[in-house]
């Protein structure tokens, strides 16, 4: 009877307890992350760095300590890894070379005709964005076909319409990348084209009215107006298109698989190549270390400005 | 723009709006142009996808295609199918229960640590996925998770992003809410499952689709990670380029099998992917 008397009314402190006096409810709910994160992320980067100073055979049981010598291996030119290395790289950067202005231009110049009212303007939206969701082999395997040396849709239009003669774009070594940035560009521009429309719908109105009165013409209006107003965007988009271009793997893998004699091997490509095909996965973990770094310079970029973008929504 | 005084009246008038609606036309033609040819060329026989002159219009329709990569005992097309769906949809739950449990505090409590914990998960954004693909390798061999449902499902739940966007929704929830509950004596859990989340459905949506699709087309991880009747739908798919060679007619029935489903989602989500792509931040 005097027990329930004395029974508290404010909650009981304890570590059972599920409310704010508890000091150990958020680490709960932190938990599962917590354990996920450690073992599938922070660990794995770890590990790498095991595996990468010792040389890991999966038909060997014993793994020996060679210190840097699978970093050392890849700036030394007489090695042939680090010629396919450096040359995969090369790969990489002339395709982000090729498709970021492509796919920051070709975004902007969708967005713009779409940016005012016209008829089926979200039937077009849907048409432009739509490639995105699909896998990249569905668009490889598509693309292929459509740039196909004999029977492609490009030149059976070239032979059947125009009476041009055909094009061998999947072997002719000087156009290689065509199909490759094409496919990449149909495939991806729509997220652009999507960011650039977001951004345009938050310019006011009042810009292009005043320059209206001022008799400023619709190229003059973009030029002046919605181009400087969309700089951080087009930042944005830049950054992180080259991330996405940094990271070419399935493209080139299933268009040309990495031909022809290598010329579209891309990093990841070579890497994988090296770790699950020629079982040297030691050699390979070194390698996404230095690619890894290589890339860490533009992510930085982009965390930078995500960053930026949380201090400012902060503020509001 | 002045008006003119009306002159003879122009035969003839182009107006800009006109002009506009014809270009874009013309490029959603382009874009729809390689699709058309993946459809009918599923429809035609091999002869006939090779044909000169071309048939813009399959002469001779037929589903033979279909039948083939349906029925092929070595490309398991209804597993893989069924594989993707039932891992993108598990993975997409975990993922939205772990990336909601985790975003909670961070948005709405005090706790230590809080800065330092959260910026350490962001800056995992920073390391390339490829980073980490071979160390991953060898600890599912060791956990032998090779070749199993959990390999697809359980790593991606580590990651961030879901984390990041979920907290900046949960923070624009007003508190009063949380509060009047608590002084009902709603706990801790009560208040995430019956007040936070139901308000959260818009960008649990967003997520939700993200993670889907995210997971649906995945293609370097699965293909070193799971194989033969394990392989999900795009890897599988993209394996048959390697087998059938030229054969676009069975290549183009794949990928059509492959790209219909997602296409016919997308549809019906459409009003959540693009909301999605301002909600997260991305915009600006």
């Amino acid at each position: 009877m005097l027990k329930t008397a004395t029974k508290p009314t404010v909650p009981r402190r304890s570590i059972f307890a599920l409310n704010e006096s508890n000091p150990l409810v958020p680490y709960l709910y932190l938990l599962p992350h917590a354990i996920l994160f450690f073992v599938f992320f922070v660990f794995p980067i770890a590990y790498g760095v095991w595996i990468s100073v010792h040389r890991w055979d999966p038909l060997n049981t014993i793994t020996p300590f060679v210190g840097l010598q699978f970093y050392t291996n890849l700036f030394d030119i007489d090695k042939i890894q680090a010629q396919f290395f450096w040359k995969s790289v090369v790969n990489t950067s002339i395709f982000v070379v090729l498709s970021v202005p492509a796919l920051v231009v070709v975004a902007l110049v969708l967005a713009v005709q779409l940016q005012k009212p016209i008829l089926f303007r979200g039937f077009f939206r849907t048409v432009f964005f739509s490639p995105g969701i699909l896998s990249v082999s569905v668009v490889a395997i598509l693309w292929r076909w459509v740039f196909d040396n004999g029977n492609g849709l490009i030149n059976v239009v070239r032979r059947d319409v125009f009476n041009l003669p055909i094009i061998n774009y999947m072997t002719d070594e000087n156009i290689i990348w065509l199909p490759i940035v094409i496919a990449t560009v149909w495939w991806t521009v729509g997220f652009n084209m999507n960011l650039y429309l977001a951004a345009m719908s938050g310019i006011s109105q009042s810009y292009y009215e005043a320059a209206e009165l001022d008799g400023a013409n619709g190229f003059q209006k973009f030029w002046h107006i919605t181009l400087p107003l969309l700089q951080p965007t087009t930042l944005f988009v830049a950054v992180t298109t080259v991330l996405a271009s940094f990271n070419l793997y399935g493209q080139s893998v299933l268009m040309t698989n990495g031909g022809p004699s290598r010329m579209t091997q891309s990093v990841i490509h070579y890497i994988t190549e090296e770790g699950f095909s020629n079982n040297q996965f030691s050699s390979a973990t070194a390698m996404s270390f230095v690619f890894g770094l290589i890339m860490l310079v533009f992510t930085a970029i982009q965390f930078r400005m995500m960053a930026k973008d949380v201090t400012r929504s902060r503020e509001k | 723009m002045t008006v003119q005084a009306p002159k003879a009246a122009p035969r003839f008038k182009m107006p800009k709006e006109t002009l506009r609606f014809v270009l874009l036309c013309i490029q959603a033609l382009i874009f729809i142009a390689p699709l058309y040819w993946m459809l009918i060329t599923a429809f035609k026989t091999d002869g006939d996808a090779i044909a000169q002159p071309v048939q813009w219009f399959p002469k001779n329709p037929t589903l033979e295609n279909f039948d083939i990569i349906l029925n092929t005992p070595d490309a398991n097309i209804l597993r893989w199918a069924w594989n993707s769906v039932f891992t993108s949809v598990a993975y997409t739950a975990a993922h939205l229960l772990v990336a909601c449990l985790t975003a909670y505090p961070f948005a709405r409590m005090q706790f230590k640590g809080k800065e330092q914990w959260f910026w350490f998960i962001l800056a995992s954004m920073m390391v390339p996925g490829i980073v980490i693909l071979i160390p991953s390798y060898i600890m599912m061999i060791q956990f032998n998770w090779i070749d199993s449902y959990h390999v697809m499902i359980w790593p991606g739940v580590a990651n961030v992003f879901g984390v990041f966007m979920m907290r900046q929704f949960f923070s624009s929830i007003p508190l009063e809410l949380e509060e009047a509950a608590r002084l009902d004596g709603a706990n801790s859990l009560i208040i995430f499952f019956r007040i936070i989340l139901p308000l959260s459905v818009p960008a649990l949506v967003t997520l939700g689709v993200f993670s889907f699709l995210g997971a649906w087309n995945n293609y370097l991880w699965p293909q070193f990670m799971v194989h033969g009747d394990m392989l999900t739908l795009p890897v599988g798919i993209g394996n048959f380029t390697m087998r059938y060679g030229i054969e676009y007619g069975k290549l183009m029935a794949g990928a059509t099998l492959t790209a219909i489903p997602v296409l016919i989602v997308y549809v019906f989500a459409q009003k959540y992917i693009e909301q999605g792509m301002t909600l997260t931040g991305l915009k600006e």
